[in-house]
């Protein structure tokens, strides 16, 4: 059983990979689906650049086995839509939030959870909810300043909390939690 | 780096993990969440000939409740705790300690019982539970067997498994109302293994003095370890009042080490330990019924 298939849905649109037992989640997306968006940095759970969201929660991708994954549902940065998605990419445009751009697929898929979890309220919150995604640029500031600015304007739209998918918000269930 | 090869399984029933482990011998390891494990195969720092993915198997995941507490299932996630998608028999500690458990991304696979089973001195399962008096199951190819959780580390990153056996679940009775709880985790930076991890359980008298102590310290020797010249020297004593200086003379006897150590790292470590130990009393709070998480599947 050295090669799996497992079938997965990329940011809606369902795949059958058959690759290598070894192959992590993040290899998969780059190397098979072409999907480079999705960063690998430490390649030890370290440095956040490879984060995607797996059935609606943030995951490592260099730390979570592609075959691991079978009917899972999977989005990467490049999949990320809506209007939280949205206010995220505008912030972070407005508020000089990337250098490089190496860490900021990560930093879009951490920051959008944070946001959706309603974990973003203060900066001392988005700051320790940044801590597992790191920037070599530095450029700290300007993210917390961006995450800020985008949770701020997604809090004051009427009815988003309650239209969040399922799953990505603190104290709800997510049917893999039933599986 | 990438793992090198392996073979993949991924059973579907406890039975069917534990015969393949059984048949497969000392080349196999079993896949939890994979959040220590991946690393190191990453590393190539191991190189199993098999892994044996655990996280597939439905029953081993999700909590219910049992007579006087909660049983855990072994792939129940930190993130289910933190969120209270579990009944929290800690009356809030679980939930504490789940949320200082590496990053959220970590705390979305990593599982109970793959901390358990990996032992690391640093861990926040291994602590906690040995603090809870909790009771282990681990399932084998000669059957299922308990133990407390205080007896399944055995030393740094090796815990009284067999190598056919995994962890099916994790019991822990509830704290009973009008109980304390405090934990303390100092750390590097957000997000690192403690270096160290205070656990401490207390009722008070009505003048608010300790009794009934039960404090646990983790990340301070290869396994948890309790602080009994420190319980004692807490009993009758008001958590207001307590410095480092006052907690020190208890966890230098209980570690065996003195403060006029000559070794500086050792007298260093030793007052990171009473400080922690003061922050877990400085920050206890009573515990809160777990009316929530009913419902998270059943193991």
């Amino acid at each position: 059983m050295n090669e799996v298939s497992p079938r997965l849905r990329v940011n809606g649109a369902e795949h059958t990979v058959t690759v290598p037992a070894r192959t992590s989640l993040a290899d998969l997306l780059r190397d098979r689906l072409g999907l480079t968006g999705t960063h690998l940095g430490c390649e030890e759970g370290v440095c956040g650049a490879c984060t995607v969201l797996v059935d609606g929660l943030p995951v490592r991708g260099c730390l979570t086995l592609a075959a691991t994954c079978d009917g899972a549902e999977v989005v990467t940065v490049e999949g990320l839509t809506g209007a939280d998605a949205d206010r995220l990419r505008a912030a972070f445009s407005r508020e000089g939030a990337l250098q490089c751009g190496f860490c900021t697929p990560g930093m879009l898929i951490t920051a959008y959870d944070l946001v959706r979890r309603r974990a973003a309220g203060s900066p001392e919150e988005i700051r320790a909810g940044l801590g597992g995604n790191l920037c070599r640029c530095t450029g700290y500031q300007a993210l917390v300043r961006a995450i800020a600015s985008a949770a701020g304007e997604s809090a004051g739209e009427p009815g988003t909390r309650g239209g969040a998918e399922p799953g990505t918000r603190t104290g709800e269930s997510h049917p893999r939690d039933r599986a | 780096m990438k793992p090198a090869e392996f073979g993949y399984h991924r059973p579907c029933e406890v039975s069917e993990a534990v015969a393949l482990l059984a048949g497969l011998g000392d080349g196999a390891r079993v896949l939890g969440g994979g959040q220590s494990l991946m690393p190191e195969l990453n590393a190539r720092r191991i190189t199993p000939v098999h892994l044996v993915d655990i996280t597939g198997i439905g029953s081993l995941r999700g909590a219910r409740r049992v007579a006087g507490g909660v049983r855990y299932g072994a792939a129940t996630t930190h993130r289910m705790v933190e969120d209270g998608l579990v009944p929290d028999a800690g009356g809030g500690l679980l939930a504490r300690a789940a949320a200082g458990i590496g990053h959220r991304a970590v705390r979305t696979r990593g599982t109970l019982g793959g901390s358990l089973a990996y032992a690391d001195p640093a861990a926040e399962w291994p602590v906690v539970f040995a603090a809870l008096d909790a009771t282990v199951e681990v399932c084998g190819a000669r059957g299922v067997r308990s133990l407390p959780a205080r007896e399944l580390p055995r030393g740094a990153f090796r815990s009284g498994l067999a190598t056919d056996e995994i962890v099916v679940a994790v019991e822990v009775r509830s704290l009973p109302q009008g109980r304390w709880w405090g934990l303390h985790k100092t750390a590097g930076t957000a997000g690192a293994y403690a270096s160290s991890l205070a656990v401490v359980l207390f009722d008070t008298d009505a003048r608010g003095r300790l009794e009934q102590v039960a404090l646990w310290l983790g990340a301070a020797r290869e396994t948890p370890v309790r602080l009994p010249a420190t319980e004692l020297l807490l009993t009758g004593r008001s958590a207001a009042g307590l410095d480092v200086a006052a907690v020190l003379p208890g966890v230098a006897q209980d570690l065996g080490t003195v403060d006029a150590a000559p070794d500086d790292a050792a007298r260093h470590g030793l007052r990171v330990h009473a400080a922690t130990v003061c922050r877990a009393l400085a920050r206890a709070a009573p515990v809160v019924s777990a009316a929530a998480g009913e419902g998270a599947g059943a193991p």
